[in-house]
């Protein structure tokens, strides 16, 4: 099973490649919704997690510190995968 | 059977040229300015905008707008993301009696491209300079500029009085639009208002790309006098507490927010909503009872068309009684049912105001739209005993992906262009949270093509939220039994 860095590195790699433009920089520690982190972006990081980890997060979790970053992302995602 | 909203209203097919260049939107936001001057039209994170101000703005943007050659009957894209800019831009477009195109935001450039060329576009205002084009700055903050396209496209309006274009697909690939008169765009708002009841009182919280939504939206909200607030909060908890300090009386959401909203685990409540809408798609069953369970309001469902607006909209008891249901038609409006099976079950036929005004590229009149007066709308469903309209399907379907219209054609153009592709199938197939995405079936012309490079090609030439969520590889395609076309609904999993 995927572990939080590996995690981290996909969801960094999708959100770099499809969701902000080229030039914002972005880090695991970026701040998301300062960075221009909308609700679209939401439904595509989502999907992503969907067809990537075959789960999707229950909308109870996606809360302002789940979204703070893709660090508390991907650790919302991992803690998620293992109790399943 | 057919029923009719309790109040028929006629329009002849002429009303449009008959009243040319007698009516014009920009008296909506005028009498509402008249009646409440100093009431916020609008509502961005701390900016904030009363009707004179949005007014005194539109009129500023006009002139400067015409100063650069924006002149009566051009059609001018509008490529920005939601702000107070955009609506001030439309209505200053309208003012001057230029032609608004909406340009989803998230397009890329070989879609605008195409868009230009398409919808012979001889303006477009976006966020930064167009290369190769004449730009001029329009606005600092946001930064926005207005660029004369050189091309010499020759559009023809007809003669109508028009202002709005929203290209959707044609089933041959080909971009279509829609094009609607001030006249027409009128009396959806009206029409559409009879039921949702907007009035000066309301504050509606706002999460819809308005590229996408606009005119019995953002138009009727500014006709009659609401705040209409641009909520652009992600999570479910900010979105709730934002509502409470604006006091907000009306939500218009995709299933998907409301999905996240009826999950909250707080126990913030939304005291001030009389009307939560859901637009865009089929309200999941489960979303609809937990949205109904956690705040104890119905989620109303209605049927809007781009051909026709508002057609019927689901409230009050009936929300509850009837979860499924769109509703019954709204006054002035008729539906019925076409072709119906033997449990009533057939096309979805229409007729009422705000009727579109044409087809644009190929130009089509709207009296050569309509089957013996009806539109039929590539809506499957039946009409039940009290006369609600329940929704079984589509024949022709805009794949609605949490607010956006993805248009099926447009991406099987792509994927077809592919020198791995012979044929290929997009559709919406439904997902629990998210009312649909867009998924693809391939015909390869060799076995061993890969996917992930076709979804790279995706990437290059589409807007990112229509590229497929899942390409699937597949010996042929469903066909329909007489014609032979490629058959729209969602695959059977």
């Amino acid at each position: 099973m995927a572990d939080a860095q590996q995690i981290e590195a996909e969801l960094l790699g999708f959100v770099r490649r499809e969701v902000f433009a080229p030039t914002v920089e972005l880090t695991p520690e970026t701040d998301l919704v300062a960075a221009g982190f909308d609700s679209m972006s939401l439904v595509r990081v989502l999907l992503f997690i969907e067809t990537t980890y075959g789960m999707w997060i229950p909308e109870k979790e996606i809360t302002a510190e789940t979204l703070r970053n893709l660090r508390s992302l991907a650790a919302a995602v991992c803690r998620l995968l293992h109790e399943r | 059977m057919h029923l009719t909203g309790s109040l028929t209203v006629s329009y002849p097919a002429s009303f449009c040229a008959v009243c040319l260049g007698v009516m014009n939107l920009i008296e909506l936001l005028q009498n509402t300015a008249d009646q409440c001057p100093q009431k916020a039209a609008l509502i961005d994170g701390t900016e904030e905008i009363s009707y004179t101000g949005l007014l005194d703005q539109v009129s500023e943007l006009a002139a400067q707008l015409q100063e650069l050659g924006a002149r009566p009957g051009i059609r001018v894209g509008l490529w920005l993301p939601n702000s107070i800019l955009y609506v001030a831009l439309t209505f200053a477009l309208w003012k001057i009696g230029a032609v608004v195109v909406p340009v989803p935001e998230e397009c890329s450039e070989e879609e605008i491209e195409e868009i230009l060329r398409s919808m012979e576009l001889q303006g477009l205002v976006s966020r930064s300079p167009r290369p190769g084009e004449e730009s001029a700055k329009i606005s600092e903050r946001p930064e926005c500029y207005f660029a004369r396209i050189k091309q010499a496209w020759q559009a023809d309006n007809h003669g109508l009085n028009l202002a709005f274009i929203r290209f959707t697909s044609g089933t041959t690939s080909a971009r279509k639009g829609v094009a609607l008169c001030h006249e027409t765009i009128r009396d959806r708002v009206m029409a559409a208002n009879r039921a949702l009841g907007i009035t000066q009182e309301d504050t509606v919280m706002w999460c819809l790309p308005m590229s996408h939504h606009f005119l019995i939206t953002i138009v009727l909200y500014l006709a009659h006098g609401a705040t209409t607030v641009l909520a652009r909060h992600v999570v479910a908890r900010s979105f709730l507490e934002a509502t409470n300090r604006h006091q907000g009386t009306v939500l218009y959401a995709a299933p998907f927010h409301y999905s996240l909203l009826a999950r909250d685990a707080s126990d913030v409540a939304l005291p001030s909503v009389r009307l939560a809408v859901s637009t865009t798609c089929a309200l999941p069953q489960d979303v609809a009872e937990d949205f109904r369970e956690r705040f104890k309001l119905p989620l109303a469902q209605g049927l809007g068309i781009i051909e026709l607006g508002l057609v019927a909209l689901n409230t009050g008891d009936a929300a509850v009684a009837k979860w499924d249901s769109v509703g019954r038609p709204l006054c002035g409006f008729q539906v019925t049912i076409l072709n119906a099976d033997e449990h009533g079950r057939g096309e979805v036929a229409v007729r009422g105001p705000g009727f579109l005004d044409a087809y644009v590229a190929p130009w089509i009149p709207r009296e050569q739209l309509l089957k013996e007066g009806w539109f039929v709308t590539g809506d499957i469903g039946h009409i039940d005993a009290e006369g609600y309209l329940i929704l079984a399907g589509r024949k022709t379907a805009v794949i609605n992906l949490a607010g956006r219209k993805v248009f099926p054609e447009e991406i099987e153009s792509v994927l077809n262009r592919h020198p791995d592709v012979r044929e290929s199938r997009v559709y919406g197939r439904v997902h629990p949270h998210l009312g649909e995405v867009v998924e693809a079936e391939i015909v390869l012309e060799r076995a061993e093509a890969s996917l992930d490079s076709l979804r790279e090609f995706c990437r290059t030439h589409l807007a990112s939220f229509k590229v497929p969520t899942r390409l699937q590889a597949v010996s042929s395609l469903p066909r329909t039994p007489v014609t032979g076309k490629i058959r729209r609904e969602a695959a059977v999993a």
